[in-house]
């Protein structure tokens, strides 16, 4: 083991070094989201490098504070905990094939392509739902809401699912990427366990197909089983996940 | 101004996605190292997968293993 003899200093409004013997052994990080939550990151070598690190970083900011881990670094997240961090949100990831049998809609309901005003109309509306029922607390970062100012929205990466000219269900896709990603997937709150969800994920992933993508990815939360069972469903097939850990009362 | 310790960065390619978050990688040199991903790369969701092009920072203790620091574009 090392002794630990380093110097922690804040070198920058979010960057924090360890020096020992006029050498970096260390780096921390802290990065404030369009959400308004502050995640940390620290890269060293030596475990009691990290401890003085995040106590330093904790000492110098607000809480609560967050980081992301991969589930299977079990020291990097034994290192978070010892600092005080605790499980916030557990997310799997999947591979899910495109090629599926597409689902049929529940009468009354159409897939379709989308317009930007209602469709920015279901998305206040599913947010607001959010807001009023499980909160925004455990959803990813890209859902949350953005501070200050409204989330830009691109009518050509979604299909929605209309029932008599209402916008009930979206789906966002990230296709211009190295690994085509499913980006969120809703349903209005009185329209949900009635297949729609199944219908919009069908539909976009077929349109995949016929394109030439043969899998995409996807992020799911851990405590959704009806969205996780809803993927497992479609052949999809878990690779990894995330953990997103807290310090101090979120 | 403090130095980097251990500040040997070189690029590589990803040739294999292991296990634990880590990744097989071949260094220009030839060599290959296991690399985890940096805290830095993986706070803001940087996916890495095999093909991409990295800089691979290697650990001082151990030559045959990796922090993966930063993600070319391809």
């Amino acid at each position: 083991m090392h002794p630990s003899l380093c110097t922690i200093s804040r070198v920058a409004d979010n960057q924090w070094h360890a020096v020992e013997n006029d050498l970096v052994v260390g780096r921390g990080h802290a990065l404030r989201r369009l959400d308004g939550r502050t995640f940390l990151s620290i890269d060293t070598w030596r475990d009691a490098v990290f401890e003085q690190l995040a106590t330093a970083m904790l000492a110098d900011q607000p809480a609560p504070l967050y980081t992301v881990v991969d589930e299977t670094e079990r020291e990097l997240t034994a290192n978070w905990e010892r600092a005080g961090f605790t499980t916030w949100r557990r997310e799997r990831e999947y591979v899910v094939p495109t090629q599926v049998r597409p689902a049929s809609p529940p009468p009354g309901v159409v897939i379709t392509a989308a317009a930007e005003a209602p469709l920015r109309e279901l998305d206040q509306a599913i947010r607001a739902e959010i807001s009023s029922t499980v909160g925004w607390e455990t959803m990813p970062a890209e859902v949350l809401p953005w501070q200050g100012g409204s989330v830009p929205i691109d009518p050509a990466a979604y299909t929605i699912a209309q029932r008599d000219g209402r916008h009930v269900g979206l789906i966002r896709l990230a296709t211009h990427t190295r690994q085509p990603r499913i980006g969120l997937i809703a349903v209005r709150s009185g329209e949900r366990r009635t297949g729609i969800a199944r219908a919009l994920l069908g539909h976009a992933l077929t349109e995949l197909h016929h394109s030439g993508i043969e899998t995409v990815v996807a992020e799911v939360n851990e405590n959704n089983p009806a969205a996780c069972a809803l993927f497992e469903g479609l052949g999809a097939r878990r690779t990894g996940g995330n953990l997103e850990l807290v310090h101090g009362e979120a | 101004m403090p130095r980097k310790a251990g500040a040997i960065e070189l690029d590589g390619v990803v040739v294999e996605s292991l296990r634990n978050a880590t990744f097989r990688v071949e260094l220009t040199n030839g060599h290959q190292v296991l690399a985890h991903i940096s805290g830095k790369i993986r706070r803001n969701y940087i996916k890495i997968i095999p093909e991409d092009r990295v800089l691979v920072e290697l650990s001082p203790y151990d030559l045959t293993r990796g922090r993966i620091i930063f993600r070319y574009r391809n």
